[in-house]
């Protein structure tokens, strides 16, 4: 038994340096200026260059970069969950006229890659003046993870006893109030997986933000990043510790949903 | 406490051919027990439902206090219910769960509190009051929602097959505590269940339904003994009643039935009927295993196929000649005929129930 435990520590070892490794690397060279790092790719910081994260965040414009983003993806996020909760909701419990029919044409968009809705994204977007603004970005990025958040509530709704809302409506609480009071806290574990889902898809979306958004100061982080990589040349140092001041969210946020997740699953027992 | 009245009541699903419930005719009284029985699919749960407020009434009237309550939704019917897989919230705790529904009706804190504390007494939930329910055992958990019934203190309590998701044991005791529980509270109660030991045991009056109807109602052992026609008669009792085609057989020194190719002399179970029997008319003759005893010498003759001591008693399968089925008899426990082997019966002729061999109606 022991060399199997062996085993197993030595496989999860490697796979945490695989997986660890280019984060590491990233978290070291965002405290190591261009030049050491072309000096030198792996070597350790010889001093630790803070000031760099300083720079970055008021002289190169990343604390607006930051804000932009927290600002779309926070307001995305909280319009995807409630709509997207209560839409299915809708669709996993209540028997009505082409019911399935709405549930399979919003799942098929699933299929469609980004690129093919850009430019008619695009076009609506310049037509009702929303082109190039926070809200805009926000429409669209609702729009786009809508169909996934729906799917996955939707399964889950699905499986909840539909005498657990019966009991609730006997219990005297009005339909709405089923809604809020009973499905939503049993769902907080797949509530919590699609808040994760989003954000750090959204946190991290180029290829709508990069088309929708010109404004240097309506840019998000991904396009901040961008910025330092020129033509000529490419700032190393800077990418990376604009990549850190990207990431460190992200991480914070899995951290914390993730427990809850957790906690979500092993509570269980619907019965 | 509350009467309950379905007129004509019926269910009938869109897209659906047939109504899932039909014509349902019954009067719950003050403060009675009343059972619904069937097989699955029968329409018990449906009819429950409908009186709950949880499926929509598409034909016929409810009434609850003489009041028509057709259109009132669930929350404001004033009934409670126990569902089979408990529906218990399973993110609050037990009081939490004990006191969802009177937090909905703005009772007062000081009240809910009484209210919460003597039911968890009276069902003995004290000691798990703040656990959640994973952390409960089956029967805890359907204590749990009992007391989320008796809170409320309804006008009529639901229960939905309340006990099917015990263990035997537990189903046997939980049965007795139901019954002292309604005896207790005094509450008007409808009970949907398939367990038929259930239904005779708890029920003041039971109605058995089949394929959406009202087969029949009555109290117990008056369903059991006097069957109304033989989906009852083949449904309640464990083995069920024998039912076996026979024909009159009128001569000078009696009125005959045939029992295959044997006689039974029944001239005084026919001379009780409203309509005399002709000669050569074929009807359902239908005797419950006890009613059948194994007396030597007897001029009726069974071979004995099976044995089954159960020792409080022995159930015999016995095959009649010229009869296509075998007839199930509970004897003594004693009775143990080789298998086999000839033996003679006799059959306790005022117990006989008759059918009509056409309709399936007990002929009266």
């Amino acid at each position: 038994m022991r060399w199997r435990l062996t085993l197993v520590m030595v496989i999860l070892g490697f796979y945490t340096m695989f997986a660890a490794g280019p984060f590491a690397w990233v978290a070291l060279m965002s405290v190591r200026t261009t030049t050491e790092i072309t000096a030198n790719h792996y070597a350790w910081p010889k001093t630790w260059h803070w000031e760099k994260f300083t720079e970055a965040w008021f002289g190169s414009g990343y604390n607006v970069y930051f804000q932009n983003s927290t600002l779309v993806v926070c307001s995305a996020v909280l319009v995807l969950t409630v709509v997207g909760s209560m839409a299915a909701y809708a669709l996993a419990r209540y028997r009505f006229p082409s019911n399935r029919t709405i549930y399979f044409i919003l799942f098929s968009t699933i299929v469609f890659p980004p690129q093919i809705t850009v430019i008619a994204l695009f076009q609506i977007l310049v037509q009702y003046g929303l082109y190039n603004s926070l809200p805009g970005l926000t429409l669209v990025y609702v729009a786009f993870q809508l169909p996934l958040t729906v799917y996955i509530l939707e399964t889950f709704f699905r499986r909840i006893p539909g005498e657990l809302f019966d009991a609730a409506r006997i219990d005297g609480y009005g339909e709405f109030e089923v809604f809020w009071r009973i499905a939503l806290p049993i769902s907080l574990p797949a509530i919590s997986t699609t808040v994760i889902l989003n954000t750090i898809l959204l946190w991290n979306e180029f290829l709508y933000a990069v088309v929708l958004i010109t404004d240097e100061s309506k840019r998000t982080l991904p396009l901040g990043i961008q910025r330092f990589m020129g033509d000529q040349l490419e700032d190393i140092g800077m990418i990376a510790t604009g990549l850190m001041i990207a990431i460190i969210p992200v991480v914070l946020i899995y951290a914390f949903f993730s427990e809850k997740l957790i906690k979500g699953m092993t509570a269980g027992a619907m019965k | 406490m509350a009467n309950v009245k379905l007129q004509n009541l019926g269910k009938r699903y869109a897209g659906g051919t047939q109504a899932a419930v039909c014509d349902v005719n019954l009067e719950i009284e003050h403060g009675e027990l009343f059972v619904l029985l069937g097989p699955s699919g029968c329409g018990k749960s449906t009819t429950l439902r409908m009186i709950a407020g949880l499926e929509e009434i598409t034909d016929g009237q409810l009434l609850i206090d003489g009041k028509q309550v057709n259109g009132l939704p669930a929350k404001d019917r004033d009934i409670a219910m126990v569902f089979q897989s408990y529906a218990l919230y399973p993110h609050m705790s037990v009081r939490e769960n004990l006191a969802f529904g009177l937090r909905r009706r703005k009772f007062k804190l000081e009240e809910i509190n009484r209210r919460v504390v003597q039911a968890s007494q009276i069902l003995g939930l004290a000691p798990y009051i703040d656990r959640k329910p994973h952390a409960l055992s089956g029967g805890q958990r359907q204590r749990v929602a009992l007391g989320r019934a008796i809170v409320r203190d309804p006008k009529v309590f639901l229960f939905d097959e309340p006990l099917s998701n015990l263990d035997a044991a537990l189903r046997v005791s939980t049965r007795a505590e139901l019954t002292s529980l309604h005896a207790r509270l005094g509450a008007t109660m409808i009970y949907v269940t398939h367990d038929q030991v259930e239904a005779m045991t708890m029920g003041s009056r039971i109605c058995i339904m089949n394929a959406g109807r009202v087969e029949q109602v009555g109290r117990p052992l008056d369903v059991y003994r006097d069957p109304a026609n033989t989906f009852v008669a083949s449904f309640l009792g464990s083995p069920p009643m024998n039912l076996m085609q026979t024909s009159v057989s009128l001569n000078a020194d009696g009125q005959y039935l045939s029992l295959g190719s044997q006689f039974v002399n029944a001239s005084g179970l026919m001379t009780r009927l409203a309509t005399p029997l002709t000669n050569g008319q074929s009807v359902t003759f239908g005797i419950r295993p006890e009613d059948i005893s194994l007396r030597p010498g007897s001029p009726i003759e069974a071979e004995v196929l099976n044995t089954e001591a159960l020792g409080a008693e022995t159930l015999l399968l016995l095959s009649l000649d010229g009869l296509p089925a075998p007839i199930r008899a509970r004897v003594g426990r004693d009775e143990r005929p080789a298998k086999g082997s000839k033996v003679g019966i006799a059959v306790d002729i005022d117990r006989v129930k008759l059918f009509d061999t056409t309709t399936g109606q007990a002929l009266p």
